[in-house]
C-alpha cells in the first residue's frame, strides 16, 4: 500500500480539516442534485426529485450519516477525533474559568506539595549513600547510656581494637572536627576535619583534583599534608589548577596540599556526630592518637563491611568486640556499667544519617499525600457535578446514538488535560515548595539542598498527573454510564443532579472540614508551644551580645604563659572598647556544633566505682558569665586571680551541685575531675561558685549537669569571644578587629556574629515543623473551603426550584440566605466536632513538640472554631447570594 | 448495517469501483450508475454507501479525485485511477478469480 498519499491524507485529516468538509459538502451536494436532475428527467417533479435524491444518497440515517462514515474511513481519524476532544475540553474549560482555575489550582497544589515532598524524600531516603557501595559503611558508637550518652564517639585505641579484631569489615576510618588557621598572609581560620589516613578510603569517596591520603603521610615523619574542600580552594586559590603539590602555611607549618575533594562532598555523618558537612578542610589525625587515654572519647569510626556481609552479622561482631573491650578493661573502669548490655555498637551510616528525619519525612510524605487525594477528589466532585449539570446534553447524545467508547474517550481525554494542566502547575508549584522548604530548612535537614525537582521527581509528577486525570474521568462516566436516560432527561429538567450524590459530596466535605481542624489545632499548638519556647528562661541573654572565635596558634603562643598573657591583654582590650559593658570567651558557645566536651567528676571522699557521673564541661574566662548574663546562685564568678599555677577550681551549675551534695552548699567542696581531658578524673578541684544551669545544649529542657573549668586551668584552643555591649551591637566587630590588628596583625577572628543567630538556629527545627503545620493547615482549610462551596452551591442548583416558588410565594433574600446557609452550618458543625475530637488524638502525637505545653490546651482548640466558622460562611456566601437572585419566573419556566 | 457483512461487501466494492473507473474517469453517482448498469441491477449501489468507499480508495492513493464540469453543466468531483490503482485492480482481479475457483471447485465436487 503506497505510504506517500495516506501520509499527505493524514496531514489533510490533522491540519486541512475545514477543507476536507468543505470539499466533502460540496461533492455531496452536487451528487444530490445530479439525482436530482435524473429524478427530474424522468419525470418526477423538482420537489420529488430533491426528495427521493436525498433519499437515495442518505438512505435511512441521511446525510449527515454519510459524512460521518466518511470521516470515519479518514486516515488518522481517531487521532483527529482526539484533538476533536482536547479541543472541547479546552473550551468547556474556558467556557467555565472559575471551575478550571479552581481545578488547576488544586490539583497544582496537591501534585505540587507531594512532588516537593517526595524529592526531599529521594534525595534523603530513598538515594543511596553518594560514596561507593555505600550500603556497605557502618558508623560506631560508644553506648554510655549509663551516663547519659548513648551515643558517645570513640576513644583513638578503639579503632585499633577495631581493626585488629573484626573479621567482617575491610576497614575502619575515624574522624573528629576541629580548627585550625590557614597563616600567613591574610590568616584565616578552618573548619577541618583530623582524619585517620583511610578515612576517605573506607567512605569510598574520591578526591576532583590529586588523591586523598595514604598510610605513609601519616608516619610520625612525614611532612604535613592537607586536603582542601572544593569551596575553600576556590575561595581561597582562586581554583589554581596547580594547587596539588603546592605547599601552604596551616599553623605557621608547612604542608603540601595532596588533592581537592569533589564541589558537592559532604562527609554525611549522622547529625549528632559533631562532623559538620560544610567542612573546609582535611589533615591527618597526629599519628599517637592511637595511645591516647581510653577514656578521652573523641574519634567518630565509619567501618566498610566487606563484600556480602549482612549487616546483623556485622553488628553482631561490633557487640561482641564491645563486649570482649569491656571485659578486659573492667578493672580500670574504662567502660563502666553497661546498662544496656553493650559497649560498642554499629548501625548502617545512612539509616543512622536518617534517623531523626525519616519518621518527619514520611509522615510529611503521608500527610502530602492525603492533601493530594482530597484535592483530587474534590477536583472529581466539581467534574461530577459539572457532569450532572451537563448529563441533559450526555443523554440527548446517547439518544442520538453516540457511543459510549466515544464518550469514554471524551470524558478521559478532559480529565487528561486536567491533570496534564494541573500536573505543569504542579511542576511549578513543587519547584516553589521545595526552594521554600531548602531556605527554611533546620541544620537537621541541611542536606535537603541536594533536593531537586530533577528528571525523576518530573517523571513522578507527570505520573502522578496522568494516573488521577484517568481516575478524575472515572467519575463522570460512572455518573454517565449509570445515568437511566430517561430518568437523567427527567432530572435535568429539574435542574440536574441527585440527592445521593448530594449526600457523598456532603460526607466528602464534612471529612475534609474534619481533617483541617486538626490540623488547625495542630497548628496552633505548635505556634503556641514555639512562642511559649521563645519565652523559655534558659538561663542566659543573648540581646546585644556578639561573638566571634579566635584561636592563639603560632610559635609565640607556645609557652604556656605567653598565651595566657596575651588572652588577658586582648580581653582586657575588649573591654575598654567604647560601649562595651562585658567581655569573656568560652570553649563552646551555646547550640554550637562543635563535638561536646563532657568529663567525668567523683565529688571528694567518694570511692570512684567506675560510676562516675560525666558532666558538660566548659572551659571559660572571667568576663563571659558577666558578659552572657548568667546568674550566680552563690559564690564567686572566676577573676584573673584564678591562674595556672593557682588553686584548681571550677563553678558548678546547681544541677550538679544539687546532685553531688544535696542539701548543702557547694562552695569549698571539692571533687576530682578531668580539666585536662585524658580520660582520668586526676586532679582536685574546688567548688567557688554555682550558677544558674545554662540551657546551652538544647532549649527546651535541662540536659545534664555543667562543669565551668577557668580557661588557665583547663586550656583550650580554639575559644569563641563573647562581648556584651550598650550600644549596636553590629559597630563592635569592626573595633574587635581594630584591638586585635593592634596586638597581632596576623591573628584572623571568624565567625562573626550575634549570639542570638546560634538560639534562631537553635529553634529552627521548631520552627519548621511550625511552618509546615501551619501551611497544611491552610492547604486543607483551603481545600474544605473549596468544597464546600461545591457542595453548597450544588445543593441550592438542587433546590433552585424551590427557591424560586419560595421567592414566588414571598419569602425573604434572608430567608433563602438562611435556607442555604443552614445546611452549610450543620455541615460545618458536625466537621467542627469530628475535627476537634481528632485533634484530641492528633495532640498526643505531638507531645513530644509541645514543649511545655499540655496536648488539650484550650486555646489552641477554641481558635480553630472561629477560623472554621470564617472559611464555612465564606465558602457558603456566594451560592447563598445566588440562590437570592433565581428569579421565580425564570426558575419555573426553565422546565 | 452489521459489521461483519460490511467487511465483505466492501472488498468487493472496492474491486467493483476500481474496475468501473478503469474504463473512464466518474464522479460518484456515475460509478453508481455505471455499476447498476453493468450488473443489470444485480448490485444496487446506494450512492450514500459508495462514498466511504470512493474516499478510501482515495486516501490510499489507489484513485484520485479533481472537480470538474458534468455533461450537464454541474460541478462535480470526477475520481479516476492511478498506476498504483491499476496495480491493485490486478492484484484483486486475481484474487478474485482465485476465490472463484476455489468456490466453484468446492460446489461443483461430488
Amino acid at each position: 500500500m503506497p505510504i506517500l498519499p495516506r501520509l499527505s491524507a493524514l496531514r489533510d485529516t490533522l491540519f486541512r480539516r475545514k477543507r476536507l468538509e468543505s470539499e466533502l459538502d460540496a461533492e455531496l451536494a452536487a451528487a444530490l442534485e445530479t439525482l436530482a436532475d435524473r429524478y427530474v428527467a424522468s419525470g418526477m417533479s423538482p420537489e420529488a426529485a430533491r426528495l427521493a435524491a436525498h433519499a437515495a444518497l442518505g438512505g435511512l440515517n441521511g446525510i449527515a450519516h454519510v459524512k460521518e462514515e466518511v470521516r470515519d474511513v479518514r486516515v488518522g481519524r481517531s487521532l483527529e477525533a482526539t484533538i476533536g476532544d482536547l479541543r472541547y475540553a479546552w473550551r468547556g474549560l474556558q467556557r467555565t474559568p472559575g471551575f478550571g482555575a479552581v481545578a488547576i489550582l488544586t490539583l497544582g497544589l496537591g501534585i505540587g506539595s507531594t512532588t516537593a515532598i517526595f524529592s526531599v524524600v529521594r534525595t534523603l531516603l530513598l538515594s543511596d549513600l553518594p560514596f561507593q557501595d555505600g550500603s556497605r559503611l557502618v558508623f560506631v558508637w560508644h553506648d554510655l547510656s549509663a551516663r547519659g550518652y548513648p551515643r558517645a564517639p570513640l576513644a583513638g585505641p578503639e579503632i585499633v581494637d577495631l581493626r585488629d579484631r573484626a573479621r567482617l569489615f575491610s576497614g575502619f576510618g575515624g574522624i573528629w572536627s576541629n580548627t585550625t588557621v590557614l597563616t600567613g598572609q591574610d590568616p584565616e581560620q578552618l573548619r577541618i576535619g583530623l582524619v585517620t589516613h583511610d578515612f576517605f578510603s573506607v567512605l569510598g569517596a574520591a578526591p576532583a583534583l590529586g588523591r586523598t591520603f595514604k598510610a605513609e603521610d601519616a608516619a610520625p615523619t612525614a611532612s604535613g599534608t592537607i586536603l582542601l574542600s572544593h569551596a575553600l580552594w576556590q575561595r581561597r586559590f582562586a581554583g589554581d589548577p596547580a594547587i596539588v603539590g603546592r605547599t601552604i602555611q596551616v599553623n605557621n607549618r608547612a604542608t603540601a596540599v595532596v588533592g581537592v575533594m569533589p564541589p558537592g562532598f559532604r562527609p554525611m555523618m549522622p547529625p549528632d556526630a559533631s562532623v559538620p558537612d560544610d567542612l573546609q578542610a582535611w589533615l591527618l589525625l597526629h599519628s599517637s592518637f592511637t595511645t591516647w587515654p581510653r577514656g578521652q572519647r573523641f574519634l567518630r569510626v565509619v567501618g566498610r563491611m566487606k563484600p556480602g556481609v549482612r549487616l546483623a552479622d556485622a553488628q553482631q561482631e561490633i557487640d561482641a568486640i564491645g563486649i570482649q573491650l569491656a571485659r578486659e578493661y573492667k578493672r580500670v573502669g574504662i567502660y563502666g556499667p553497661m546498662e544496656s548490655g553493650r559497649a560498642l555498637y554499629a548501625v548502617g551510616l545512612h539509616a543512622d544519617g536518617v534517623r531523626e528525619v525519616r519518621p518527619t519525612l514520611l509522615a510529611l510524605f503521608a500527610g502530602v499525600s492525603l492533601l493530594l487525594v482530597v484535592a483530587c477528589v474534590n477536583v472529581a466532585s466539581l467534574l461530577i457535578a459539572r457532569a450532572a449539570a451537563r448529563s441533559r446534553e450526555t443523554a440527548v447524545r446517547i439518544v442520538l446514538g453516540a457511543d459510549t467508547r466515544r464518550l469514554f474517550r471524551q470524558y478521559a481525554v478532559e480529565g487528561l488535560l486536567l491533570g496534564a494542566l494541573g500536573g505543569a502547575a504542579g511542576l511549578l508549584v513543587g519547584r516553589g515548595c521545595l526552594a521554600l522548604l531548602v531556605s527554611l530548612r533546620p541544620a537537621t535537614l541541611g542536606r535537603i539542598d541536594a533536593a531537586s525537582i530533577d528528571p525523576g521527581v518530573t517523571a513522578f509528577a507527570i505520573g502522578l498527573a496522568l494516573t488521577w486525570g484517568l481516575i478524575l474521568s472515572l467519575g463522570p462516566l460512572a455518573q454517565a454510564r449509570s445515568a437511566d436516560i430517561f430518568t437523567s432527561l427527567q432530572q435535568a429538567s429539574r435542574g440536574g443532579g441527585s440527592r445521593l450524590l448530594y449526600r457523598r459530596r456532603a460526607a466528602l466535605v464534612v471529612f475534609q472540614l474534619a481533617l483541617s481542624v486538626v490540623l488547625l489545632v495542630s497548628a496552633g499548638l505548635l505556634a503556641r508551644a514555639f512562642v511559649r519556647l521563645a519565652n523559655v528562661d534558659p538561663g542566659f541573654a543573648w540581646d546585644n551580645v556578639v561573638t566571634f572565635r579566635l584561636s592563639l596558634s603560632g610559635p609565640r603562643f607556645e609557652e604556656r604563659e605567653a598565651f595566657h598573657a596575651f588572652s588577658a591583654q586582648f580581653r582586657s582590650r575588649l573591654a575598654a572598647l567604647p560601649g562595651v559593658i562585658a567581655a569573656g570567651a568560652i570553649s563552646h558557645l551555646p547550640y554550637d556544633d562543635l563535638p561536646n566536651w563532657g568529663t567525668p567528676y567523683v565529688p571528694d571522699g567518694r570511692v570512684d566505682r567506675g560510676e562516675r557521673p560525666t558532666a558538660d564541661t566548659r572551659a571559660i574566662t572571667p568576663g563571659f558569665f558577666e558578659a552572657v548574663g548568667a546568674r550566680l546562685i552563690e559564690g564567686r564568678f572566676f577573676t584573673e586571680a584564678d591562674t595556672a599555677a593557682s588553686t584548681p577550681v571550677a563553678i558548678v551549675d546547681e544541677r550538679l551541685a544539687r546532685h553531688a551534695w544535696p542539701g548543702e552548699s557547694a562552695i569549698g567542696k571539692r571533687f576530682t575531675g578531668d580539666p585536662y581531658t585524658n580520660g582520668h578524673a586526676s586532679v582536685l578541684v574546688t567548688v567557688v561558685g554555682v550558677v544558674r544551669h545554662l540551657r546551652h545544649r538544647q532549649l527546651a529542657a535541662e540536659t545534664g549537669e555543667q562543669i565551668y573549668y577557668p580557661h588557665t586551668q583547663a586550656p583550650r584552643n580554639p575559644m569563641a569571644y563573647v562581648v556584651r555591649s550598650s550600644s549596636n551591637p553590629d559597630a563592635v566587630i569592626p573595633q574587635v578587629r581594630g584591638a586585635l590588628a593592634r596586638l597581632d596583625s596576623t591573628l584572623p577572628i571568624y565567625d562573626p556574629r550575634p549570639l542570638s543567630a546560634y538560639v534562631v538556629a537553635a529553634r529552627a527545627a521548631r520552627r519548621f515543623t511550625m511552618i509546615l503545620a501551619a501551611a497544611f493547615a491552610g492547604a486543607a482549610l483551603a481545600l474544605a473551603v473549596i468544597g464546600v462551596y461545591g457542595v453548597t452551591a450544588y445543593a441550592s442548583a438542587l433546590r433552585r426550584r424551590e427557591f424560586g416558588v419560595r421567592l414566588a410565594l414571598g419569602a425573604t433574600r434572608r430567608q433563602i440566605v438562611g435556607l442555604v446557609m443552614g445546611e452549610t452550618v450543620r455541615l460545618g458543625a458536625l466537621g467542627l466536632v469530628l475535627g476537634l475530637a481528632g485533634a484530641a488524638i492528633a495532640a498526643t502525637l505531638l507531645r513530644s513538640q509541645l514543649y511545655e505545653l499540655t496536648p488539650g490546651d484550650p486555646l489552641s482548640y477554641a481558635l480553630a472554631i472561629p477560623v472554621l466558622a470564617g472559611a464555612v460562611s465564606l465558602a457558603a456566601w456566594l451560592p447563598a447570594q445566588r440562590a437570592t437572585r433565581i428569579s421565580p419566573m425564570e426558575s419555573l419556566r426553565a422546565d | 448495517m452489521p459489521r461483519h457483512q460490511t467487511a465483505i461487501v466492501k472488498g468487493t466494492l472496492d474491486l467493483l469501483v476500481l474496475k468501473t473507473l478503469a474504463l473512464e474517469p466518474r464522479h460518484g453517482v456515475g460509478v453508481a450508475e455505471r455499476i447498476d448498469q453493468i450488473t443489470r441491477g444485480t448490485f444496487q449501489v446506494r450512492p450514500g454507501s459508495l462514498f466511504p468507499a470512493l474516499h478510501r480508495l482515495e486516501q490510499n492513493g489507489f484513485i484520485a479525485g479533481e472537480w470538474s464540469e458534468t455533461p450537464e453543466g454541474r460541478r462535480a468531483k470526477y475520481y479516476r485511477i492511478t498506476a498504483a490503482g491499476q496495480r491493485q485492480l490486478a492484484a484483486e482481479k486475481k484474487n478474485w478469480a482465485r476465490i472463484v475457483l476455489a468456490v466453484g471447485q468446492i460446489l461443483e465436487a461430488d
